[in-house]
């Protein structure tokens, strides 16, 4: 039992890291743009499938997985821009719907060209590493390192960076921004593209634990959308906890009852948060 | 102090920074300012005059590009700002300090003033923060805190510091004084003071006696979205006229 419980408070790790790298990616465009983009998922598919395609090309992983996420941040970032900007001075509701059509295209399009079934991708290494009575796999150590530390980078570089600064004055006051010289549509782009990137880093990451397939980012974005709302939208760092605690309570919770029952578990707590939260002024975004 | 000739207040050349030709602006279907023309030059404050609602704010947005429709001319140092964003109208060397909701609340004092200082070398952002601290002593001591926690006239400051740390040319205020006790209204007044001894144009939007007078060389009078005369502050015996001829009260 004890084997378990280490076993899946780090499977919990796994996930939660990437989770919080898609909710962060969520987070961020909400805050700045106060957008809801639900083709977010898709990003997460096709930063897997990167890696899968430019592995057999490349033959290196960190090459892969490096340059797949490139490619989805900056392709998906222009696109998502392109689909969004006309609307972004009309209604939340345009864009958002904008995105679901967007999503459902890119799925679409997944399944006719790359066929439904499920790609597989090795890790790039079987060794693993004991910890404790559990011999853990290497590589999705390496997972959970690189998400906390693109995650913990990511929130020094809001915090001190030009772009960092920028954005967060762009989230609170968009006009007093401009005023003062923070070139807008700059920012903009900037925001769509670590966000999509972001994402696309997540899926390029986790296809071992996965494989890959067309419907794969419905499956993950849900999760990343109850931790965007639960750890307070537009927050990023309410999300990255939330995301390590949504990771720790499916995997723990699958020891005691089974997915399916987790998944609605998971929901009541979300419901739970969203009520206590409410009571006090939340404040909607705080990059 | 420019010579203006025989037609005050549109002085062509003559070191002018701002100079605006028969502006209009439109706030959804009303014609708030209907055809005005102005000009400030390098190292003067002008004020503009007012009752409330006559359309002094929104010429001032106008001016920085945040009113939707406007028509007419707009220069700054000689080029045309018309169909600029306004963060190039603000690289471009115009700094705004508006009326209110002006600070970003989240972000720490020296964040707010950093903004404004982010567009020059990495060097000059340190003389920009000193010198916004040297203007502002109050700031540096806050200068860690969210800039939202500050009091209504340290708020005041901090936006008028934020928009000098651009370095602009020209500096477009809009009532930097109001509702501030009597020695942050001296703070304020020094700061630009020190501004238009520097060289930089003010088009000032204020009530209080003691800033127009101490600063303008010039003070327009603004009624129902036109500029209905000029006049120099020496011209003025006191408070009450300032107020009689251009506020529309007899207060204040």
């Amino acid at each position: 039992m004890e084997t378990q419980i280490i076993l899946q408070v780090l499977n919990g790790l796994v996930v939660g890291s990437s989770i919080a790298l898609v909710a962060s990616g969520l987070a961020l465009l909400f805050g700045v743009l106060h957008i809801i983009n639900f083709a977010q998922g898709e990003f997460f598919m096709l930063g897997a499938y990167s890696v899968y395609f430019l592995l057999r090309w490349t033959e290196n992983y960190v090459l892969s997985v490096i340059v797949g996420t490139l490619i989805v941040a900056i392709g998906g970032g222009i696109v998502v821009a392109a689909v969004v900007w006309p609307l972004l001075q009309r209604s939340n509701v345009l864009t958002l719907l904008a995105t679901l059509g967007l999503g459902l295209i890119i799925q679409q399009l997944a399944i006719n060209i790359l066929g439904g079934d499920a790609k597989l991708v090795p890790p790039p290494t079987t060794m693993s590493v004991p910890i404790g009575p559990v011999n853990y796999p290497l590589y999705f150590l390496i997972v959970m390192v690189v998400g906390l530390a693109v995650l913990v980078a990511g929130s020094f570089a809001l915090k001190y960076t030009k772009y960092g600064i920028w954005l967060r004055a762009v989230a609170q006051n968009r006009s007093m921004a401009a005023a003062l010289g923070v070139p807008v549509p700059r920012v903009f782009v900037a925001a769509f593209i670590v966000s999509t990137g972001l994402t696309a880093l997540a899926g390029s990451l986790l296809v071992p634990l996965y494989g890959v397939y067309p419907t794969l980012g419905t499956d993950v974005i849900l999760s990343a959308f109850i931790v965007v709302v639960a750890g307070g939208m537009g927050n990023l760092r309410g999300a990255a906890l939330v995301a390590i605690l949504v990771g720790e309570v499916q995997s723990l919770g699958s020891l005691v009852v089974k997915p399916s029952v987790m998944q609605v578990c998971l929901f009541a707590l979300v419901i739970v948060i969203l009520m206590v939260r409410s009571r006090r002024e939340s404040v909607l975004v705080r990059l | 102090m420019p010579e203006n000739g025989t037609t005050p207040g549109n002085g062509r050349g003559n070191g002018s920074i701002l100079e605006i030709d028969d502006l209009h602006s439109y706030y959804g279907a009303s014609h708030v300012v209907q055809g005005i023309s102005l000009s400030v030059g390098a190292g003067e404050a002008v004020g503009l005059m007012g009752r409330n609602g006559v359309g002094k704010t929104t010429t001032l947005k106008s001016i920085m590009g945040l009113e939707a429709r406007t028509r007419g001319t707009i220069l700054l140092n000689g080029s045309d700002l018309s169909g600029l964003a306004p963060h190039v109208r603000a690289s471009r060397g115009i700094g705004y300090v508006p009326e209110e909701r002006a600070v970003f609340p989240q972000m720490s004092v020296e964040e707010n003033i950093r903004i404004g200082a982010l567009l020059h070398r990495a060097s000059a952002q340190r003389e920009c923060l000193d010198a916004a601290y040297g203007l502002f002593p109050i700031l540096a001591e806050r200068r860690l805190q969210l800039a939202g926690t500050l009091s209504g006239g340290q708020q005041k400051m901090l936006a008028l510091a934020r928009a000098l740390a651009l370095r602009p040319k020209l500096l477009l205020v809009d009532e930097p004084t109001e509702g501030l006790m009597p020695v942050n209204v001296e703070l304020i007044t020094q700061a630009i003071v020190r501004a238009t001894e520097a060289g930089v144009g003010v088009l000032l939007v204020d009530a209080s006696f003691d800033l127009v007078m101490e600063s303008c060389s010039r003070l327009y009078a603004m009624d129902r979205g036109v500029l209905t005369g000029m006049l120099r502050p020496s011209e003025l015996s006191g408070a009450d006229e300032l107020a009689a001829r251009y506020l529309g009260s007899v207060e204040a």
